[in-house]
């Protein structure tokens, strides 16, 4: 009885600062730029039909980036100001179980094939990416942060400081992860004529995340649904497993 | 009425985000809330067996535009700055060229195991 008291107030606690941060002057300031910001990015992404290189999160990005340079605001404060955005991912993530159900006939009829994909997926990107890094004898807290590069932001973050990574670094190592995979993909996949929207889409989610699951929704329901398996079944199978061996 | 649905849709979302969140928190389950969430609502819809209109309208707007969440995530670059520059020729191969080849081999697999399997 107790513990579900606490975990509730923690809940309704944590609700409460984002709300309180967003209510604020500031909050609903950069809640706005972030908001026309993101709105021109669309406007840019269609008017070039679609092009990798202006994803709407990196015009969206360096636009914010801008006005903060000239207000002089620091990433800090900007976090804090935004964190309704961030909180949103939560509900954007569980939103992820409409394009798997929509496509569950094909998930199951797919089977193994799809499940060693994702473990393919799972197992080799962290492992190359660890492996470079590991070369270049960065400190052991980025090593570490790197194995979890390839999961969604929320896990990453958490698994990262399980095994002695850097939370924060998890999540921009994620973000930049998933914002190369989007921008390679349609190249990669053309170089290795890897034409089958299912594979498009299971590598995208299982090597690139939520990024990546968003570009794929883009190129298609299936490839949506698909980097959605891989992004979910990628993100249990990472989180359970790496804690276990550091 | 689209707009009610709508927000219906997104209030049960929501709900089964925070449930996920109440679970993890009650049971010291060390997977994010959002992920039990995901599995919870899935669950649901699987369990309902016909499609719920009110929860595709609800998660429609979330799935187009999640681009914009990650903003503030990507914005945290600049909290890392000294241990990202100190550390820039490593991670930049890591991040790049990894990435990459991990992402051209796991689709070049998955196709290869599913082509074989439509052949059988």
């Amino acid at each position: 009885m107790l513990r579900a008291e606490l975990a509730i107030s923690y809940i309704i606690e944590r609700m409460g600062e984002v709300l309180v941060s967003t209510a604020s002057t500031d909050g609903v300031f950069w809640l706005v730029i972030t908001l026309l910001a993101y709105a021109v990015a669309l406007k840019v992404f269609r008017a070039l039909s679609g092009h990798p290189l202006v994803h709407p999160l990196t015009i969206t990005s360096c636009i914010v980036g801008l006005v903060m340079w000239l207000s002089d605001a620091s990433a800090g404060s900007y976090r804090e100001n935004a964190a309704l955005l961030q909180w949103l991912l939560g509900p954007a993530t569980v939103a992820l179980a409409v394009p798997m159900f929509n496509q569950w006939q094909k998930i199951r009829q797919l089977g193994a094939p799809l499940i060693i994909s994702v473990a393919v997926g799972g197992i080799v990107a962290p492992l190359l990416a660890w492996g470079v890094i590991y070369l270049t004898s960065a400190p052991l807290a980025i090593q570490m942060t790197m194995l979890v590069k390839s999961i969604t932001s929320p896990l990453a973050m958490e698994t990262g400081a399980a095994i002695g990574g850097i939370p924060a670094l998890a999540a921009v190592f994620v973000i930049l992860t998933g914002i190369v995979g989007a921008l390679a993909a349609p190249l990669t996949y053309r170089t290795l004529a890897v034409t089958l929207p299912e594979a498009q889409g299971v590598a995208l989610g299982a090597v690139c995340h939520a990024v990546g699951t968003s570009k794929a929704l883009q190129m298609g329901e299936v490839q949506g649904a698909l980097a959605t398996v891989g992004l979910g079944l990628n993100g249990i199978l990472t989180a359970i497993i790496l804690p276990l061996f550091f | 009425m689209h707009i009610m649905s709508t927000v219906t849709g997104w209030l049960i979302i929501t709900g089964c985000y925070l449930l996920g969140e109440f679970i993890v928190q009650m049971a010291s389950i060390p997977l994010p809330g959002a992920l039990i969430g995901l599995l919870l609502l899935l669950a649901g819809l699987l369990l309902r067996q016909r499609p719920a209109v009110a929860i595709s309208r609800g998660a429609q707007p979330l799935l187009t535009h999640m681009s914009v969440l990650f903003v503030p995530a990507v914005i945290g670059v600049g909290l890392f700055w000294d241990e990202v520059r100190q550390n820039a020729l490593g991670i930049t191969l890591a991040l790049v060229a990894t990435t990459i080849i991990a992402l051209g081999f796991t689709a070049w697999v998955a196709q290869y195991l599913m082509h074989r399997k439509e052949q059988r």
